[in-house]
């Protein structure tokens, strides 16, 4: 993302005028770049992590822990920094930052929530395993620089939301009234979102054209003494500013949900995001095909989310709190309504898990395909007459059946082929878990991948950890020439079973047994007569169903010693792909350490975030066993993590650190509970 | 005497075979599975048609099992050229890499056997070279490492097994086998040479005596984190490389070759059962070496090709 654009952004009923104009365009611009980098060949392995933060502000003598809003500031504080901007470091939404040096400092973004903040690395990491060690230690140096340009009191901390997000009185800093005229929550001001116009604009408009408030209702966790049914205490039934305040009076907000009304509750959360690059389109193809039944399992294993607006939730992650915050469906395409104004049933919100499998792979089946996928049938048969063949087209007719949601006035007066923006405009409001990215315009970056479902972890080693497991996963999936296909609809229910609490070791996903390539006869090639036989029976196919089975996460990551069959685990399929390159002793030693958390997660040995978070809630004496997670138990949890942070900085282990636990959230690593002394490429900051 | 040449072809996308279990230690399953698998691969492909083709063939391959069941003949699936045999045969057609050679790192890794020859190691090196190239189609490799016999690093405690390192081997042997892949350094056929196994000591006493140093050191360790710190303070010093593998050192042993090659279940039928029997090749089977090779696109961190090539010899009783 570059300098955030300006301009006039239309409220929703002109932008709906305009929304066919921007879909033909974007539509013209994607053929462009398909037909520009369609034959682009010999990009590098590379690949980019992002951490997300919130901001908080956390004092000892302060009762309560509040949210930062001061993102604009922290921001402009960033790229005021002529040291960081000498090295390479800055904000690349505020000044131009230009790589010079090799190992260029990291870069901020601004996010959606003013409480959050975005770091990325200074440039690509490459395909050398020895860099994956880097990865860490510039993890660390971001949060560092992050915390060196807030004031004394801020903390950047790598939460996916802010337990007291929503809560009724005073969270944020500073302190904004409720119910303003973009987001109309109930619960959160509309200072909550970034102030660029782009941001408001994005929330009104989704709630304008769903014809109400967004609905983010989480099922509320039953603890001894929380009341059955449990009304939302939080949710006012008698505001009258808004015409949308008749929602909750409309069942809403229905009994035993946490009910949240703002697309700040879903796009405040914090990710983990990695972005592949592929040698060429083909690469792009299979990696984004591969990777997407892998999400629902990563999702589950990086569970982080058990809070919402001060009460436990019954659910560990925020996939679908984000899927209902951003959903913009009218009731008409939700199917509430007989369809009139609009033109189709749409099943999945516009962030949700992958509709489409897009490789040329003659192993993707027929069966695979979501058949419940919605696509614009025109759009497919203009990039079909531009050229495009049908996987492809289908996949971009289905993100384009969305309207545009953001439309400046100014970028409506001409048509720019080289520009992206309008097909941008509907590909980056198309929140799927997997991100197909052809390359952008007027520059030398390939075709890309990006896997969106993992949730962002509290210390940098496990981001580092989860970062690193993909892209070795990634490499070993071509090497292998693995297949990881099952049908969509086997992967959209993943994705809902990764939500149910400790997932992770209580539920069993949709996984394929063999993940093996058939053997390719010998070619038929040489005309002696002692060629191998061309009349070998084609390998029978087996019903879809036979192919996949429900697994353990513990199967998935760690292997299967079930009857049925012999997954051996991804873990094995990343050591063996370490086994068969040349890795330094250090390299594979700290890599190690990276796919022994994994392990251990899965495993159970070690909790998932979400897990010890609602370990620490339940053991704090001000827990009251009614799912209230109030002020107090949210600053001891802030203290906990702030504290973890500080000694990851320091390098010191965990040793003597008076959180609760913490041995079974982190066990020995980093440093555990008496460090070795050993220095690692992970301890460097630079 | 007859020489035999095996080979597995590449095995990176031969699924379970490249695939090390969880908690399985070393060994040369992945050697000896390739071999097997490529086998049985080989006597599928070569194998008859089936009689009387022109009827359904459903129906005759219900009759006629063609999936392992009945071997072709063993000149179906084997060649013997300038009298090697060659178990299987290989399809140099299908040799070759898919991009240009500047795009590869080409590792081989050589292991001399404890039961060859060591007078005939320069010829067992320029055997395993010639096939791994023709292999490839490449003419030069990045990096060759030597297995000698007889060296271990392994125990609980690594300091112990770097001393118990010093006196294994033969360091005579050793260095006389190193000038032979010296010259091949000086030729320009390989950039990098490396040796596996080898301790402080030992490798202290080899760099003493050898005019090119090896770049690499291959150790296999199972807690890596504690290489013994003399060893990593000589390699830094020195500037050789510590990589890490997951091979055991007696790669192929004799019997484990002569139940791949026999008449048993998973044998692949083309040594005699005895010296009475009539159903295959007679005498003492010697392996000599094994070479593994393997070709990493580097700007794509993805492992293209890999496999092994295994000689060994046949001698009359």
């Amino acid at each position: 993302m570059g300098l955030l654009a300006l301009g006039t952004a239309l409220d929703w009923p002109d932008a709906q005028k305009r929304a066919q104009q921007v879909r033909e365009w974007g539509i013209k611009q994607l053929l462009e770049i398909w037909n520009k980098a369609k034959h682009k060949e010999r990009d590098a392995m590379l690949w980019g992590d992002e951490v997300e933060y919130i901001v908080v502000r956390y004092s000892e003598a302060a009762p309560s822990v509040l949210l930062s809003l001061r993102q604009a500031d922290i921001l402009s504080a960033l790229a005021a920094d002529e040291e960081l901007s000498a090295k390479g470091g800055g904000v690349p939404d505020l000044q131009d930052v230009k790589v010079q040096n090799a190992n260029p400092l990291p870069v901020f973004h601004p996010e959606f929530g003013r409480f959050m903040l975005e770091a990325t690395p200074g440039k690509p990491w490459g395909s050398n395993v020895k860099e994956l060690l880097d990865v860490e230690s510039d993890m660390k140096t971001r949060r560092k620089i992050a915390k060196e340009h807030m004031e004394s009191e801020e903390y950047p901390l790598t939460l996916t939301t802010f337990p007291r997000l929503g809560v009724p009185g005073v969270f944020t800093d500073p302190y904004y009234p409720p119910s303003g005229s973009k987001l109309r929550s109930q619960f959160v001001p509309d200072e909550i979102a970034n102030p660029h116009i782009r941001f408001p604009t994005l929330a009104a408009n989704i709630r304008w054209r769903r014809g109400r408030k967004v609905q983010v209702n989480v099922p509320i966790f039953h603890d001894e003494k929380t009341p059955n049914p449990w009304k939302d205490p939080t949710v006012n039934y008698d505001l009258h500013n808004w015409p949308e305040d008749d929602d909750v009076r409309n069942g809403a907000a229905p009994d035993n949900f946490i009910h949240m009304d703002a697309m700040a509750f879903g796009m405040g959360s914090c990710c983990l995001q990695i972005t592949l690059q592929a040698k060429n389109i083909l690469e792009g193809r299979k990696m984004y095909d591969q990777l997407s039944p892998l999400g629902p399992i990563l999702l589950a294993l990086t569970a982080a989310t058990p809070i919402y607006k001060g009460f436990l939730a019954d659910t560990d992650v925020r996939w679908n709190q984000i899927s209902r915050a951003v959903d913009d469906r009218t009731p008409e395409e939700l199917g509430e309504k007989p369809l009139k104004e609009n033109q189709r049933h749409i099943p999945k919100s516009r962030y949700a898990s992958n509709s489409t499998y897009i490789s040329t792979d003659p192993r993707l089946r027929p069966e695979y395909f979501d058949p419940n996928l919605v696509i614009d049938e025109s759009i497919k048969a203009e990039l079909i007459m531009g050229g495009m063949d049908d996987l492809l087209a289908t996949h971009f007719a289905h993100l384009f059946i969305r309207d545009p949601i953001v439309i400046f006035n100014e970028d409506l007066e001409q048509l720019d082929l080289s520009k992206t923006d309008h097909f941008e405009n509907l590909q980056s409001t198309n929140w799927q878990h997997m991100r197909f990215k052809p390359p952008p315009a007027g520059s030398d970056i390939g075709w890309r991948v990006e896997f969106r479902p993992m949730e962002i972890q509290i210390t940098d080693f496990e981001n580092a950890a989860f970062s690193v497991f993909m892209v070795l996963i990634s490499r070993a999936i071509l090497s292998f020439d693995l297949n990881f296909y099952i049908p969509i609809a086997k992967v959209d229910e993943n994705m809902e079973t990764a939500h149910a609490r400790d997932a992770v070791l209580g539920e069993k996903f949709y996984f394929r047994k063999n993940p093996f390539p058939n053997r390719a006869p010998r070619s038929a090639a040489a005309s002696n007569t002692n060629s191998p036989t061309s009349s070998r029976p084609a390998t029978p196919v087996s019903p879809v169903e036979d192919e996949y089975t429900l697994m353990t996460i513990d199967e998935v990551i760690n292997g299967s010693k079930s009857e049925e069959h012999d997954f051996p685990g991804l873990i094995s399929i990343v050591e063996s792909y370490l086994d068969a390159v040349n890795v330094d002793v250090q390299t594979r030693c700290e890599l190690s350490t990276y796919l022994d958390l994994i392990r251990k997660r899965a495993s159970g040995e070690l909790w998932t975030a979400a897990k010890w978070i609602r370990n620490f809630v339940a053991k704090h004496p001000a827990y009251k066993r009614n799912s209230v997670v109030d002020d107090e138990v949210t600053k001891g949890l802030v203290s906990a993590v702030i504290n973890i942070g500080e000694r990851e900085q320091a390098s010191k282990g965990w040793k003597g650190l008076d959180v609760p636990d913490l041995e079974k959230f982190l066990g020995q690593f980093r440093g555990g509970c008496g460090s070795n002394g050993v220095k690692r490429t992970a301890d460097k900051i630079n | 005497m007859t020489r035999i040449v095996l080979s597995t072809g590449n095995i990176v996308t031969g699924g379970p075979l490249i695939i090390r279990k969880p908690g399985t230690p070393r060994s040369n399953l992945e050697l000896t599975n390739s071999l097997r698998s490529n086998f049985q691969a080989a006597q599928q492909d070569y194998a008859p048609s089936p009689v009387n083709s022109n009827g359904n063939g459903a129906h005759h391959r219900n009759g006629h099992p063609v999936n392992g069941k009945t071997r072709p003949t063993v000149d179906a699936w084997t060649a013997t050229e300038d009298s090697v045999l060659y178990v299987p045969r290989i399809d140099w057609t299908a040799a070759g890499l898919q991009e240009d050679r500047a795009q590869y790192e080409i590792t081989l890794k050589l292991f001399f056997l404890p039961t060859a020859s060591v007078e005939k190691r320069t010829e067992y090196i320029n055997e395993a070279l010639q096939l791994v190239m023709k292999e490839l189609r490449v003419e030069h490799i990045d990096l060759l490492i030597a297995s000698f016999p007889g060296i271990s690093f392994e125990g609980d405690c690594e300091w112990e097994a770097d001393k118990i390192n010093a006196t294994m081997g033969n360091d005579e042997e050793e260095i006389t086998t190193w000038a032979a892949l010296e010259s091949l350094y000086e030729q320009g056929k390989v950039s990098r040479l490396g040796i596996a196994e080898f301790g402080t000591e030992k490798l202290q006493r080899f760099i003493n005596r050898v005019k090119v140093w090896p770049a690499v050191n291959q150790i296999n360790i199972k807690d890596c984190c504690s290489v013994p710190p003399p060893l990593t303070k000589l390699a830094k010093s020195e500037g050789i490389e510590l990589l890490t593998h997951g091979d055991c050192t007696d790669i192929l042993p004799s019997g484990t070759l002569r139940e791949l090659l026999g008449h048993g279940a998973h044998g692949a039928g083309i040594l005699a059962d005895d010296e009475n029997a009539q159903n295959g090749l007679q005498g003492n089977l010697i392996p000599e070496w094994v070479v593994k090779y393997t070709a990493f696109v580097n700007y794509r961190g993805v492992i293209e090709n890999k496999g092994y090539f295994a000689g060994a010899e046949l001698v009359k009783a």
